[in-house]
């Protein structure tokens, strides 16, 4: 049989960012395919070094427009470590309320685009309200919908008030709620199920040897989680589990998402209950004394990888930003493999990927 | 501890001495090794059962370019190799961690770092008619010049 190649991207209804995919088929079936990237890529390595470390903070948030705090708060952690900074308890517990207010939203988005993806508006439309309620509570905490800017060097800018609780505890109390609706929703809707079983499928080995990351790793069975492996801000005073499958398929990835996004709302619960007095930051001083670093995060996506070499001026000498997309990239021509057409944007919506977080 | 059998372990097969291993702050260890050692160094690791890779840092340092593997367990083991300033160039280890392709790929765009056995030496973030050399070197090399010029030449007649 002849093969055709069809460009998925860089400018494809399928796809939120510019990416680049050439599927080769036969039939209706994948044979290959290779992908390219680069659309957005900005050079935000090469921009660090020329500017200074503050200004470094609001820079690194531009990386990526799902998950800018966690890449603020691995830079931040970065250059405190070098700093030896303490970071006051109060500024932490605000730190990581953050992160996980932002691991809820980040899965609500990636359900909704999963969910367009494969033709089920109203599972897309349901998400997407109830990310709302996430999304207003971090514009009344921080001002901002997705960028935050909440995370300095030394602490945090904002402090919460009994305002903020009481709408936390309130919105939290409804997303609880919700999103354990659509829990029960995906794991017994058959349509769900018949577009996302067996599809996509990684196996353990094959997560170990491309180093592949967060849900999709823990989807597939590797028991990996920064926070509980090498607690970075206080994450060894709070517990929580680790959901664990092991599918490997995107019907996997969709429940272990959303187990996440419960365990996150727990996390946030937790955090505002044992939230503790104090100061909120410290000052930190302009120039960093020359060292190197090496800060671990688990983002939305799973383990952000920030390296950092000071020469002891106000800029940095170098600045390495490893983002999970990268990772799971790697393993697509694997999982589009022998798939049908059909299933294609299943299959590149269910791996989360972050275009912007990639190319940096 | 995985970390502290594998940095043991890699003293023992490597031959080296304990000024070669240093820690960083936030639980890192550090080891230099020397760029014929690589292969050696990353068998040795992941028959430690230390299978993560989390990224290749490369860097360039006023006497040369430093090559940077920082793989993790529950703590982070980094290896530290010198390249000569003239000549960049190493063994890929795509052959033993697939995953390690795309960082390859960025620190060959990036700086120029020649590694050999790499499964697919084309661009991964740059545009594919670029003509600005190495954009993450901080200076030129001399012997690089000529190279460059040379190679845009070429890109230049094919666009």
């Amino acid at each position: 049989m002849s093969r055709i190649t069809v460009p998925i991207g860089p400018q494809h209804p399928l796809l939120k960012e510019p990416l680049s995919f050439l599927v080769s088929l036969e039939g209706e079936k994948v044979m290959d395919s290779t992908l390219r990237l680069g659309y957005v890529h900005r050079g935000i390595e090469k921009l660090a070094e020329q500017r200074t470390y503050i200004q470094n903070v609001y820079l690194i948030e531009r990386i990526c427009g799902i998950c800018s705090h966690i890449h603020s708060t691995t830079y931040c952690q970065s250059v405190e470590a070098l700093l030896k900074l303490e970071v006051p308890k109060r500024g932490l517990y605000i730190r990581m309320l953050l992160c996980e207010l932002e691991r809820i939203h980040s899965h609500l988005l990636w359900l909704g685009v999963l969910a367009k993806n494969i033709g089920l508006n109203t599972l897309f439309m349901y998400a997407w309200r109830d990310r709302e309620i996430v999304l207003n509570i971090m514009e009344e905490i921080s001002g901002g919908r997705v960028s935050h800017a909440v995370n300095i060097i030394g602490g945090v800018r904002v402090d919460l008030n009994d305002k903020h609780l009481s709408l936390l505890q309130e919105g939290l109390r409804e997303l609880t709620i919700r999103v354990e609706e659509i829990l029960r929703a995906i794991e017994s809707d058959r349509s769900f199920r018949a577009r996302t079983r067996k599809i996509g499928y990684l196996s353990l080995e094959d997560i170990k040897r491309y180093c592949v990351v967060g849900p999709v790793a823990r989807a597939s069975g590797l028991d990996i989680d920064i926070r509980r492996d090498a607690p970075y801000a206080a994450y060894n005073e709070l517990s929580f589990e680790v959901p664990l499958m092991t599918e490997g398929d995107v019907w996997a990835r969709s429940i272990l998402r959303i187990l996440e996004t419960i365990q996150a709302i727990r996390l946030c619960t937790q955090i505002i209950h044992n939230l503790p007095d104090g100061p909120v930051s410290v000052s930190a001083p302009r120039k960093v004394p020359s060292g190197e670093v090496v800060s671990r995060a688990e983002a939305p996506r799973g383990e952000v990888f920030y390296y950092l070499r000071s020469d002891g001026s106000q800029k940095p000498a170098r600045l390495k930003v490893r983002t999970p997309t990268l990772t799971t990239l790697i393993t697509l021509p694997g999982q589009l493999k022998n798939m049908q057409l059909a299933d294609v944007s299943a299959v590149i919506a269910g791996v989360d990927l972050c275009i912007a977080c990639g190319d940096r | 501890m995985n970390i502290e059998k594998a940095v043991k372990k890699l003293q023992e097969v490597l031959n080296l001495d304990r000024s070669s291993t240093k820690l960083m702050p936030m639980n890192e260890t550090e080891i230099t090794i020397s760029k014929q050692q690589i292969l050696l160094a990353v068998k040795t690791i992941l028959n430690s059962k230390i299978w993560h890779l989390s990224a290749i840092t490369c860097q360039q340092i006023e006497d040369g370019f430093t090559l940077l593997y920082h793989f993790w367990k529950s703590g982070g083991l980094t290896l530290r190799i010198r390249l000569d300033e003239n000549k960049p160039q190493i063994e890929s280890i795509c052959s033993l961690i697939p995953g390690a392709e795309y960082y390859e790929r960025e620190a060959r765009e990036m700086f120029g770092i020649e590694f050999h056995g790499m499964p697919n030496p084309i661009p991964l973030l740059l545009p594919d008619n670029w003509q600005g050399g190495y954009p993450m070197r901080k200076k030129e090399l001399p012997s690089n010049e000529e190279h460059n010029s040379k190679t845009s030449q070429k890109k230049g007649k094919s666009l």
